[in-house]
C-alpha cells in the first residue's frame, strides 16, 4: 500500500439553490397539497377534478426534481438518464392500463 | 479516478491488488478481465448444460411415441432450456465480452464500482446454482420459461418449481440491474480522453443500448414476479380470475420485458459482428454512425412492440394494429445494419479467418430469423403460426443463428487477447460448418413442421402425422450442433495448452484493446491513450489517411476538441498518442474484496429459506444487510475515493444514482399501473372509497414532503461544512422519515381491523403491495439516513463527503416524488 494522494476540495455548488429557495419550494408544496385536498371537496369541480389533480400532481412532482433533486442546475446528461425512463414508464404505464382495459378507448 | 480502493502499482503491484493465481484471488477478485472470465466459464457450463437439455428433448421427439422420458420431465426440460439459454447462458457470454472488453475499448482501466461489478457476477451464479438446484431436490420449474399466468399459481403448480423459478429470476435480475448500472456509468464517464460518444467503438455503442435496455426492461418483470410471489407465498390475487384479475397482466408484464430482452441478447453480437467485420476487411465499418443509430432505434422501439408475442389473446383491432405497425417499423434499422455489414464487406481485403466466418454465418442466418420475425409481425399470420413450431424455428434463427454465432465470432476475435494464445483456425473453421449445417438441419425443418401443424411443447406426437421424417432430421442436426461445440471446446484446450502464442495485435485491429499486450496487464494501459477517431489504434499504426473520414465520429463534446488537438501534436511530433506519462505510483487499482460473495451468499440463502422456513429467510438477509453495509463502508475514508468525476465532469456515484432512479421509475409505474387497471375490479369489498382515510394520509404526505425540505437542508450545511445544522438536519429528515413509517403502520393496522388485508380482494392485494413497496423504500432511506448521521457524530462526514450525502438526498427525493403520485392517484382521484 502506498501514499493516496491528498483529498483535493470539493467542488463548488455554487449553481444549486438557495436555502431561501428550498423554503419557497417547501411552502409551494405545502400550498398546493392544500389546494389538493381543497379542490375534492368543491362540487362544482367535480367535472375537471382529475385533469386538477394530476395537474398539481404533476407540479408537485417538477417541482421537487427540479429544486429539491437539483435538476433544474445540474448536468442535461442526467436529465436524461432520469427524463428518458420516465416517459417511457408513463407510455407504458398507460398502454398497460388500456390494454387491461381501465380505458375504454382500446378496450377489448 | 476509479470508484475503489486504490492499490499504487509498483513491484508487488500484481499481488497488491490482489491479482495472484489461488482460488482466493478469484473469489475476492474486482478486476473486470477476471470477472469477465468468470462470466465466460459460468455461462459455457450453463451453455453445456441447456444444452444437454436441448439434446434429450431432440432424443425424445425424434420418432413418434417416444418413451426417452415422460411428460413432466419434458416440460421441466423446455422451462428449464429456456431459462437457462436465456438468462444463464447468452447474457452472461455477452456479460463476459462486456466486461472484458468495454473497459479496455473505452480506455479505462477498470469499471466504475470495481467491487460492484463483482456482486454482479456473485449475485449471477447464486441465482444460477439455485435454480439449477432445483433438479436436484426433484422440483425443476416447469410452466414454460415464460411461466404464464395461471400455470403458475398454487392450484396448478403446487409444488417448490415455480417458486425455484420466480426466486431465482428475481435473483439474477438484481444481478443483471446492478451490472447494468454499472456499465452505463463506465461507458459514459470513463471514457479516455478525446472518446466522444461518437467516438467510441459500435461494440461499446451496443454495450450502452443494451444496459439502458436492462436497467429499464427488468422491473416490469421483476413487478410481475413479485406479484406471483405474493400470489403464491401470502395468497393475494394478482392473477386470480375469480376475484377479478386479468391473466393477461402477467403476459403484458412478461413481454414488456420479454421483447427488449430480444435485443438485451441480439445486439451485443451485432456490436461483435461490427468490429469483426472491418478489421477482417481492412475497411471501416460502413456508414458507423447509421449502423449506431440502428442500435439505439431497435432499443426504443424494443419497448414498444411487446404485444405482438400476445396476437393471439384477442386485444382487438386498434393494438393488433398499433403494434403491428411498430413491429413491422423496427426490421427497418435492423435491416440498415444488415446491408451496412455487406457494404463493409464489399470491396475490402477480405481475411476470412474463423471469426469473420462467424460474422457473415450470423448476417445470414439472423437475415432469415429476422424475415419469419416480419411475418409474425402480421397477426392474422401469426394466429396460424403462434404456439407451432414455426415460432421455434423463428427465435432460433435469432438467438442461435444470431446472438451464438456473434458471439462465436467474438470468442474467436478476442480469445488470443484474454488468453494471449491463438485458437487452431482450421479447427475453428471446421467448427464453424458443422455449426452451421448442424443448426439449419436442426432448425430449418421445424418452419416446414410449424407451417404443417406441429404445436410446440408437446413431449411426443402419433405415427403418421408427416412429422416423423424431420424431426428425425431435427434431432439428427441437434447432435451436430453438439458437436460443433464439443470441437470448440478442444480447440479451447488445446490453445490454453498448446496454441501460438499471441502478440498484442494479432488481426491488426483497429480499436483500443489491441493496443495493450496479450493478456493485458493488470492496469489495462500504462497509459491512457488518447482517442483520435472510432478507429483510432488503426490510425494510430497507419496514419491519418489510412482512416476514413467516416470513422472520426466527430471532434465536439468534452474531452474531445482539446485532446484531438493534442493527439496530433503528439502526431506531428512523432510520438504515440497518449496522456501524459504517470508516475508508477499514480497507477491505482481497485482492492480485493471479500464482501461481494457474502452479501451475494447471503442472498442466496434467503431464497432458498423462502422454500425452507423463515428463520433462513432472516438469518440470509441479515448476512446480506451486515455484508452490504460492510462493503459500503469498506473505503469510507479512503481520500482517493472523495471525488470520482469522470468524462461527464460528473461523480460516478451521481450518474449511478440517477440511472438507478430511472430504473426505479419504471418499478414504480408498473405497480401504479397494476394498482390502476385493477381498480374497481374487486368483487368483494372494502373498496377504497370505503375505507381510505384522506385526512391522515395528507398529514403523512406534508410530513413527507417536509422531510425532503430537510433533507435539502443537510446537504446545503455539509456542503457548506456546517456540521452542527447538518447533524440536525439528517437527524430531522431520518426523524420525519420515522414519522412517515408510524402514519403508514397505523393505517395499515386499521385497515386489518376493518377488514381489509392482503388476501381480502384485489384492491387490498394492488395497495397493499403498491404502498408496502413504498414504505420498504422510506425504510431504506430512513436506514441510509441514520448511517450518515451516525458517520456524522463519529466525525466522519465531512464536507469532501457532500457527494454522499446528495446522493442519499436523490434518493430520499425520488421516494418523496413517488408519494407525491401515490397520494393523488391512489388516494385523492375518485
Amino acid at each position: 500500500m502506498t501514499e493516496i494522494p491528498a483529498v483535493s476540495e470539493p467542488h463548488s455548488d455554487a449553481g444549486h439553490a438557495s436555502v431561501a429557495t428550498y423554503v419557497k419550494v417547501a411552502l409551494i408544496l405545502t400550498g398546493v397539497t392544500a389546494l389538493e385536498i381543497g379542490v375534492i371537496s368543491i362540487r362544482f369541480l367535480t367535472p375537471i377534478v382529475v385533469p386538477l389533480l394530476l395537474a398539481m400532481s404533476a407540479a408537485k412532482f417538477a417541482l421537487v426534481v427540479l429544486f429539491f433533486m437539483h435538476l433544474r442546475y445540474d448536468s442535461r446528461v442526467l436529465s436524461g438518464l432520469f427524463i428518458g425512463p420516465l416517459v417511457i414508464a408513463m407510455v407504458i404505464v398507460l398502454a398497460l392500463m388500456s390494454l387491461i382495459g381501465a380505458f375504454v378507448t382500446f378496450g377489448r | 479516478m476509479m470508484a475503489t480502493h486504490e492499490v499504487a502499482l509498483g513491484h508487488h503491484a500484481r499481488e497488491q491488488a490482489g491479482v495472484g493465481s489461488g482460488v482466493w484471488s478469484w473469489i475476492t477478485t474486482v478486476d473486470h478481465k477476471r470477472i469477465g472470465i468468470l462470466y465466460g466459464v459460468s455461462a459455457f457450463v450453463f451453455f453445456l448444460v441447456g444444452g444437454i437439455e436441448a439434446l434429450i428433448m431432440r432424443m425424445q421427439l425424434a420418432r413418434p411415441d417416444s418413451h426417452v422420458v415422460g411428460a413432466d420431465t419434458f416440460n421441466a426440460l423446455f422451462t428449464m432450456h429456456g431459462t437457462t439459454m436465456v438468462f444463464l447462458a447468452i447474457m452472461p457470454f455477452s456479460a463476459a465480452f462486456l466486461n472484458y472488453m468495454v473497459p479496455l475499448m473505452i480506455g479505462a482501466r477498470d469499471v466504475a464500482f470495481p467491487r460492484l461489478n463483482a456482486l454482479s457476477y456473485w449475485i449471477f451464479l447464486a441465482g444460477a446454482i439455485f435454480l439449477n438446484a432445483s433438479f436436484f431436490v426433484g422440483a425443476p420449474p416447469n410452466a414454460g420459461w415464460f411461466g404464464y399466468a395461471n400455470l403458475t399459481t398454487k392450484q396448478f403448480s403446487p409444488g417448490a418449481n415455480t417458486d425455484f423459478w420466480l426466486l431465482s429470476l428475481q435473483v439474477l435480475g438484481a444481478s443483471s440491474v446492478l451490472a447494468g448500472v454499472n456499465f452505463i456509468v463506465t461507458i459514459l464517464n470513463l471514457r479516455a480522453p478525446g472518446m466522444t460518444l461518437m467516438r467510441m467503438p459500435v461494440f461499446v455503442w451496443m454495450a450502452l443500448v443494451v444496459q439502458f435496455l436492462i436497467v429499464l426492461a427488468f422491473p416490469p418483470i421483476t413487478v410481475g414476479l413479485i406479484f406471483l410471489m405474493f400470489d403464491r407465498f401470502f395468497g393475494t390475487h394478482f392473477y386470480d380470475v375469480t376475484a377479478g384479475a386479468d391473466l393477461l397482466l402477467w403476459q403484458h408484464l412478461f413481454w414488456i420485458f420479454g421483447h427488449p430482452e430480444v435485443y438485451i441478447l441480439i445486439l451485443p453480437a451485432f456490436g461483435i459482428v461490427s468490429e469483426v467485420l472491418p478489421t477482417f476487411a481492412r475497411k471501416p465499418l460502413f456508414g458507423a454512425p447509421v449502423v449506431i443509430y440502428s442500435g439505439v432505434l431497435i432499443g426504443f422501439f424494443g419497448f414498444g412492440v411487446w404485444s405482438h408475442h400476445m396476437f393471439a389473446v384477442g386485444m382487438g383491432p386498434v393494438a393488433d394494429a398499433a403494434f403491428s405497425i411498430v413491429t413491422m417499423l423496427i426490421a427497418i434499422p435492423t435491416g440498415v445494419k444488415i446491408f451496412n455489414w455487406l457494404a463493409t464487406l464489399w470491396g475490402g481485403a477480405i481475411r476470412p479467418t474463423t471469426a469473420l466466418h462467424f460474422a457473415v454465418g450470423l448476417i445470414a442466418m439472423f437475415t432469415i430469423g429476422g424475415l419469419s420475425g416480419v411475418m409474425h409481425a402480421s397477426p392474422p399470420v401469426d394466429l396460424q403460426q403462434t404456439d407451432t413450431y414455426f415460432v421455434v424455428a423463428h427465435f432460433h434463427y435469432v438467438l442461435i443463428g444470431g446472438s451464438l454465432f456473434g458471439l462465436f465470432a467474438g470468442a474467436y476475435y478476442w480469445w488470443p487477447k484474454i488468453t494471449g494464445r491463438l485458437l487452431n483456425e482450421r479447427l475453428g473453421r471446421v467448427q464453424f460448418w458443422i455449426l452451421l449445417i448442424g443448426f439449419n438441419a436442426t432448425f430449418f425443418p421445424q418452419h416446414y413442421l410449424g407451417a404443417i401443424g406441429m404445436p410446440r411443447r408437446i413431449y411426443t406426437y402419433p405415427a403418421g402425422m408427416g412429422w416423423d421424417f424431420w424431426n428425425l432430421v431435427s434431432t439428427i442436426g441437434a447432435f451436430g450442433i453438439a458437436l460443433s461445440v464439443f470441437l470448440f471446446a478442444v480447440n479451447a484446450i488445446w490453445s490454453l495448452r498448446a496454441g501460438a502464442m499471441a502478440s498484442a495485435d494479432p488481426w491488426d485491429g483497429r480499436t483500443l484493446e489491441w493496443r495493450t499486450s496479450s493478456p493485458p496487464p493488470v492496469h489495462n494501459f500504462d497509459d491512457i491513450p488518447l482517442v483520435l477517431g472510432r478507429d483510432t489504434y488503426w490510425r494510430e499504426k497507419y496514419g491519418r489517411r489510412a482512416a476514413s473520414a467516416s470513422t472520426e465520429g466527430g471532434s465536439g463534446g468534452r474531452g474531445g476538441g482539446a485532446a484531438g488537438a493534442q493527439t496530433e501534436a503528439y502526431f506531428a511530433a512523432g510520438r504515440p498518442p497518449t496522456s501524459p506519462p504517470a508516475a508508477a505510483h499514480a497507477i491505482h487499482l481497485p482492492a480485493p474484496s471479500y464482501w461481494p460473495i457474502i452479501a451475494a451468499i447471503g442472498i442466496g440463502v434467503a431464497a432458498a429459506g423462502a422454500l425452507l422456513h423463515v428463520a433462513i429467510v432472516i438469518a440470509g438477509a441479515l448476512v446480506t444487510v451486515v455484508s452490504l453495509f460492510a462493503f459500503a463502508l469498506e473505503h469510507h475514508r479512503n481520500p482517493a475515493h472523495v471525488h470520482q468525476d469522470g468524462t461527464l465532469g460528473i461523480d460516478h456515484r451521481k450518474v449511478a444514482m440517477w440511472t438507478f432512479l430511472g430504473s426505479e421509475c419504471m418499478f414504480f409505474g408498473t405497480l401504479i399501473a397494476t394498482y390502476l387497471a385493477y381498480r374497481g375490479r374487486s368483487v368483494v369489498g372494502p373498496h377504497p372509497h370505503e375505507i381510505l382515510n384522506i385526512p391522515v394520509t395528507s398529514a403523512s404526505t406534508f410530513d413527507l414532503l417536509m422531510s425532503s425540505l430537510l433533507m435539502v437542508l443537510a446537504l446545503a450545511a455539509v456542503q457548506r461544512g456546517d456540521r452542527g445544522q447538518a447533524r440536525l438536519w439528517l437527524f430531522g429528515t431520518a426523524l420525519f422519515g420515522l414519522i412517515f413509517l408510524g402514519f403508514q403502520a397505523y393505517e395499515f393496522t386499521s385497515f386489518i381491523h376493518e377488514g381489509l388485508t392482503l388476501r381480502t380482494n384485489l384492491f387490498g392485494s394492488t395497495f397493499f403491495v403498491l404502498t408496502g413497496f413504498h414504505g420498504a423504500h422510506v425504510s431504506l432511506g430512513v436506514a441510509w439516513l441514520v448511517t450518515l448521521l451516525v458517520l456524522d457524530l463519529r466525525g466522519r462526514l465531512g464536507r469532501a463527503d457532500a457527494v454522499k450525502v446528495e446522493i442519499a438526498g436523490l434518493y430520499w427525493h425520488f421516494v418523496d416524488i413517488v408519494w407525491i403520485a401515490i397520494f393523488t392517484l391512489v388516494y385523492l382521484i375518485p
